[in-house]
């Protein structure tokens, strides 16, 4: 590589390299090659979202054209009437309700626990600080299965069974978070802190009026990472919830799927109703995810 | 000056450091409190129980190492880790072949285009494994899915993709594929963004086709990423259990009973969870071998240079 390295820088000079780039892009086989790129990468964006799409669609079937022989791709006729009694149903609604206000609940206090801890462990000196973090860390790396079962017995302990509350305390601390957040916090340049203390900044000061307000950027990221876990959490709802007044609604609907399996039309339509929510604020935040997930990768 | 300087400045910081340390502790707090409760309790809990015969009904006993040989003597244990790993086999692979081809073609074409690649590819990613699952299920359906249909079309009969030992483990390596793809590609756009443009130049002046340049220096320059996506790929996979749970529960005659299914399964059947819980150490010590093992295999190889 080394080799390859020293015979290209002294050769090339910029122009030239412009004026070959436009040469080329102007024969045939460079054509076809871009062609043939936005045709793989129409391709790719196809198959990606097919499912979705496939999803979409059968909410406007009635229920023999979902599943059918000769099969259809298309219905007949586009039919609104799943979407209008998915979103007519109060039980369905209602558990849509309940899901956004604990999973608001859940994201709201996830960003102020965690990051509360992340600016202590980036910024502040403490006693154990040297036995806190790593002990923090660790709790990264225990698997969800190994503490899945024993989890069930603390919150039966805590008689939190069967609450809102078991769906929002337990998974609130989340090292990950802590740790993305405190990465953010050691960039912040300390000159700004310093100079917030001379002017009589009290600590607390320095976290509300410095902190907080530069920490848009994580706080999307750690947010939108917490909304989408609660929102699309199965398991421990499965398995602490059993009123249907607090049904999650991934539990609602894989609990549709067993009671009313003829139903698929409508099964349809309430997936992509429940799916809606987390595509919307996926879009909407995509450029602070995807850059999140880019700083995730070259570490 | 030399001596008192140290001692002033120790004045000075000793006040402000113990005051941060009382504020420290404040803000840490609820995450400290949260997470001792909710994850290093249990843990603690975890280990603690697997020597027992625990269940909510009647009086503990200690039983020593018991669960654990039991879990170990288990042929259903190892036949879950092995199917595990021919599960792994069916996913990490196309997965980080796909997620290379995608990136890719992500990074050479225009930055519009590869911004719709970008967000097209992971929105899957945001799914639930739930509303993928009833997707797929319908699509797999035996008489009117859509699968069905397509090989009906080259003169394949029907096949039952869930219902069927042979298809059901690929039948749900599709969807966990589809759902995965998103964070491995945009993890290899990125790194492959971080490879010098002077590299290809230099590459391209010597005539090196896509093939040379992709074997030669963009595959090399990316072996970390490349061995972490293998490794978070393989743990990932290997504790996938919410597709099989949602689409077949296991079955058929536990085609999918994917280990931490098996585990989850047996914690719901079994009223003593001694036994679940031996049994989800020991994967935990299982999977943490495989990955360093991984590790250190592909680490050894010297890829570079």
């Amino acid at each position: 590589m080394a080799v390859l390295t020293e015979t290209a820088a002294p050769t090339t000079a910029p122009a030239d390299r412009r004026t070959a780039r436009r040469r080329r892009m102007l024969q045939p086989r460079w054509m076809l090659i871009v062609a043939l790129k936005a045709l793989v990468s129409l391709a790719i964006v196809a198959l990606a979202l097919f499912p979705l799409a496939w999803m979409i669609i059968s909410g406007f079937k009635i229920r023999t054209e979902v599943v059918s022989t000769p099969f259809q791709f298309f219905p007949e006729v586009w039919r609104w009437q799943n979407y209008t009694a998915i979103l007519s149903d109060t039980a369905f609604l209602r558990t849509l309700a309940i899901t956004g206000f604990g999973a608001v609940i859940f994201t709201a206090g996830s960003i102020a626990v965690n990051s509360m801890a992340a600016y202590a462990f980036a910024r502040l000196e403490f006693a154990g600080k040297r036995y806190v973090w790593p002990l923090v860390l660790m709790t990264m790396f225990i698997p969800g299965m190994t503490i899945l079962l024993t989890s069930f017995i603390v919150v039966t302990d805590l008689h939190m069974l069967d609450t809102l509350a078991v769906l929002i305390i337990p998974g609130m601390a989340t090292a990950a978070h802590i740790f993305f957040v405190r990465q953010f916090y050691l960039n912040i340049p300390s000159s700004l802190e310093e100079a917030a203390v001379m002017d009589g900044c009290g600590r607390w000061g320095v976290y509300l009026r410095i902190f907080l307000p530069l920490s848009k950027a994580p706080f999307v990221v750690v947010g939108i990472t917490s909304f989408m876990a609660y929102w699309n959490n199965f398991v421990w709802p499965v398995m602490t919830i059993t009123s249907p007044e607090l049904f999650q609604v991934q539990q609602y609907l894989a609990a549709f799927r067993g009671e009313r399996a003829s139903e698929l039309g409508l099964l349809m339509a309430g997936s992509a109703c429940a799916a809606l929510p987390i595509i919307v604020l996926f879009l909407v935040f995509q450029r602070q995810i995807i850059a999140n997930i880019k700083m995730a990768g070259l570490k | 000056m030399a001596i008192s300087a140290p001692a002033a400045s120790r004045r000075r910081v000793h006040p402000s450091r113990r005051q941060d340390t009382s504020m420290a502790y404040i803000m840490l707090a609820p995450v400290l409190i949260l997470l001792s409760i909710f994850v290093l309790w249990p843990a603690i809990q975890a280990v603690y129980l697997s020597f027992f015969d625990w269940s909510f009904y009647t009086d503990s006993e200690f039983v020593g190492w018991k669960n654990f040989h039991d879990v170990l003597v288990d042929d259903k244990f190892w036949d879950a880790v092995l199917r595990g790993l021919q599960f792994v086999l069916m996913t990490v692979p196309v997965s980080m072949v796909l997620s290379f081809l995608v990136a890719s073609l992500a990074t050479s074409v225009s930055r519009r285009v590869s911004t719709v690649l970008k967000v097209s590819i992971y929105i899957p990613s945001v799914i639930s494994g739930v509303i993928a699952s009833i997707t797929f299920v319908i699509i797999y359906d035996y008489s009117g899915g859509l699968l069905n249909a397509l090989i009906n079309i080259v003169g394949v009969p029907n096949q039952a993709w869930l219902g069927d030992p042979r298809w059901a483990l690929a039948a749900i390596a599709v969807p966990a594929v589809w759902l995965g793809l998103g964070i491995s590609t945009l993890i290899m756009i990125a790194a492959m963004l971080d490879i010098p443009d002077s590299f290809y130049e230099a590459a391209q002046l010597e005539g090196a086709n896509w093939w040379q340049r992709t074997v030669y220096i963009t595959i090399p320059q990316m072996k970390n990423v490349l061995l972490f996506l293998l490794v978070t790929g393989f743990v990932g996979s290997i504790q996938q259990f919410e597709l099989p749970l949602v689409m077949t529960g296991g079955g058929p005659h536990g085609a999918t009973e994917l280990p931490n299914l098996f585990i989850f399964n047996h914690f719901r059947g079994d009223a003593y969870v001694g036994y679940s819980l031996a049994a989800a150490l020991l994967l935990f010590v299982v999977l943490g071998t495989i990955s360093s093992v991984i590790f250190r295999i592909v680490n050894s190889e010297k890829l570079v240079d």
